[in-house]
């Protein structure tokens, strides 16, 4: 069984007018141990719907899911799941609890009840391998967008999941930010950490393994971030975008040029151009 | 004569304090009414302190803002009219709607200025009007929309002001691209209907790239650029230093035209781009 599996997942809201209204229509989702998973979709789409179930953050009213073959709707599991599955939000000032960083690294593995040796030790690790030891002592409010965020990781980290689930993580950021947030991601899945990203960047969906499409609580298509964004018409059919490179690949192939591979990011698409030139 | 005009504004938080930290330093600078300006700096440039000057929300510490040439601290008491002259679209401007109906919230900063009823009603159609919300949205409960909806709403208080000078701070965070893209071209729309001068800080160079006419850059406190989108995007090493980035597209073309091919410079967009490189397949017998 896979790492994650979501088996025809449904969901629904009770709004204000007391009509229902259906945020996950039948989601199948798996995920595999040690994958980096890129989810994308417009506003609205039941992606964070989708995140908050991989915790038990939500309970499915249809269907069910396995973490770690753990069913999330047995309440007697749940601690042990928000163990292996932490999420990180958009706005790191509603995730940082504490007046110094590494307090606040600390404060997951505290309420783990873990000897406080093993909490040294899981904290520096922690701060280490998102880059923010040297910050250590600093208070929570006076770093940046991406410091902070990878106080917020680090606080996850120390609990020591085997998967993060990363909802716009990198939303707030500038783009210095944007990028130490997506190198240390890419950094935890390198050690073997399960990721899923949901992100409005299409520039970070082409890191991941693999890309799953969501549109009106179904998943409208998946697979590894070449197959996807090789769709353009259908994306763009459902408000979503393409890298700036693929877009523009896309328009030359209207044009006539012969584009075999759809370039990804920069440096496949001058290639392709130099190629096309040559 | 410009309509905004800031000279040696500088902002210094707790000064003599142990925490002295100067978040705005010496920045001189006008912009010309009908103006679209978009400003980019990292995280803690001082981009925030500059804007929250230009409309009086926070004073400067030495220095002027004028506009129209008349320093709005010239009779402190009337600053409150300077913030109907110069709007101001915070981040996250959804999380500030209150009121009970859409209606009411849009019509909170007219009905401030006084005006008429007749007015009032005029100045929220128009608002609803260019940020897209629609009647049947103005009878609901704020706190019914969806995100976006609520973003718009929130717009449209501000705009139904008619403010000269308008300040939207990363109005496009959190939304999907087709969001970003309504939002932007609402913006221009309205821009453009009534010609009224813009300021927009964005940390989506693309964003920038596409609709600003000049671009503020700061780094450290400091004004380091003001100039077109063309000039400023063609500095990538040093914008790159700055911890702020220039769109992908014109990486991509910059490469090219380092590779020894003739393309123009600061090609901002796809749509650019696409007909640049168009033209120079033709040329070179490849289409």
């Amino acid at each position: 069984m896979s790492f994650i599996s979501a088996e025809n997942i449904k969901y629904s809201y009770e709004s204000e007018e007391h009509n229902k209204k259906t945020v996950l229509n039948g989601v199948n989702l798996k995920i595999e141990k040690g994958e980096f998973v890129a989810l994308l979709g417009h506003n609205g789409c039941g992606k964070s719907t989708m995140a908050k179930h991989l915790n038990a953050m939500v309970l499915p009213e249809e269907g069910v899911i396995y973490v770690d073959r753990m069913d999330t709707r047995d309440e007697e599991l749940t601690y042990e799941i928000r163990r292996n599955v932490g999420l990180v939000f958009q706005n790191p000032d509603n995730q940082l609890v504490a007046s110094i960083v590494e307090e606040d690294v600390a404060f997951g593995p505290e309420n783990l009840g873990i000897e406080p040796d093993e909490i040294r030790k899981r904290v520096d690790n922690a701060m280490k391998a998102v880059g923010i030891y040297d910050l250590r002592h600093s208070a929570p409010h006076k770093l940046s967008g991406g410091q902070k965020q990878r106080v917020a990781i680090a606080g996850i980290l120390a609990m020591e999941p085997s998967c993060i689930v990363l909802d716009e993580p990198t939303a707030m950021l500038d783009p210095k930010g944007r990028d130490e947030v997506l190198s240390s991601i890419q950094e935890l899945n390198k050690k073997g950490i399960t990721i899923l990203l949901i992100t409005h960047y299409m520039d970070e969906a082409v890191l991941a393994d693999r890309v799953v499409v969501m549109d009106k609580g179904s998943i409208l298509t998946e697979g590894t971030p070449q197959e996807v964004f090789s769709q353009v018409a259908l994306l763009k059919k459902h408000g979503l975008d393409v890298p700036q490179a693929t877009e523009l690949a896309y328009k030359l192939m209207g044009a006539g040029v012969k584009v075999d591979k759809m370039p990804l990011n920069e440096a496949q698409c001058v290639d392709l151009l130099l190629e096309v030139l040559k | 004569m410009s309509i905004l005009e800031v000279k040696n504004l500088t902002y210094t938080y707790s000064a003599g304090s142990p925490f002295e930290k100067t978040a705005v330093k010496d920045i001189s600078l006008s912009v010309e009414k009908g103006e679209i300006i978009g400003i980019i700096g990292h995280t803690g440039s001082g981009k925030s302190t500059f804007v929250r000057m230009l409309n009086g929300l926070t004073k400067p510490t030495s220095g002027q803002v004028l506009i129209e040439g008349n320093d709005i601290w010239e009779k402190p008491k009337e600053i409150r009219k300077i913030r109907f002259k110069v709007g101001m679209v915070f981040q996250y401007p959804e999380y500030q709607l209150f009121e009970e109906t859409v209606y009411k919230d849009i019509s909170f900063g007219p009905a401030n200025m006084g005006k008429t009823q007749e007015e009032i009603d005029k100045a929220v159609k128009m608002a609803a009007k260019f940020t897209g919300v629609s009647n049947e949205l103005l009878d609901k409960s704020p706190f019914d929309l969806s995100g976006g909806e609520k973003r718009r709403a929130a717009i449209a208080g501000v705009i139904a002001m008619d403010p000269d000078v308008v300040i939207f701070d990363e109005p496009t965070a959190g939304l999907d691209p087709l969001g970003r893209e309504l939002l932007l071209s609402q913006i221009v729309q309205y821009h453009k209907e009534r010609n009224n001068t813009i300021l927009l800080v964005s940390h989506s160079m693309e964003d920038i790239a596409s609709i600003a006419d000049r671009i503020i850059v700061l780094n450290h406190s400091e004004l380091v650029m003001f100039d077109t989108p063309k000039v400023v995007f063609s500095k990538v090493e040093q914008l790159e230093e700055m911890g702020l980035r220039v769109p992908q597209i014109t990486k991509i073309m910059l490469a090219l035209k380092e590779k020894g091919y003739d393309i123009s410079d600061g090609i901002l967009t796809v749509e650019q781009a696409f007909y640049e490189l168009v033209d120079l397949l033709k040329k070179e017998g490849k289409l």
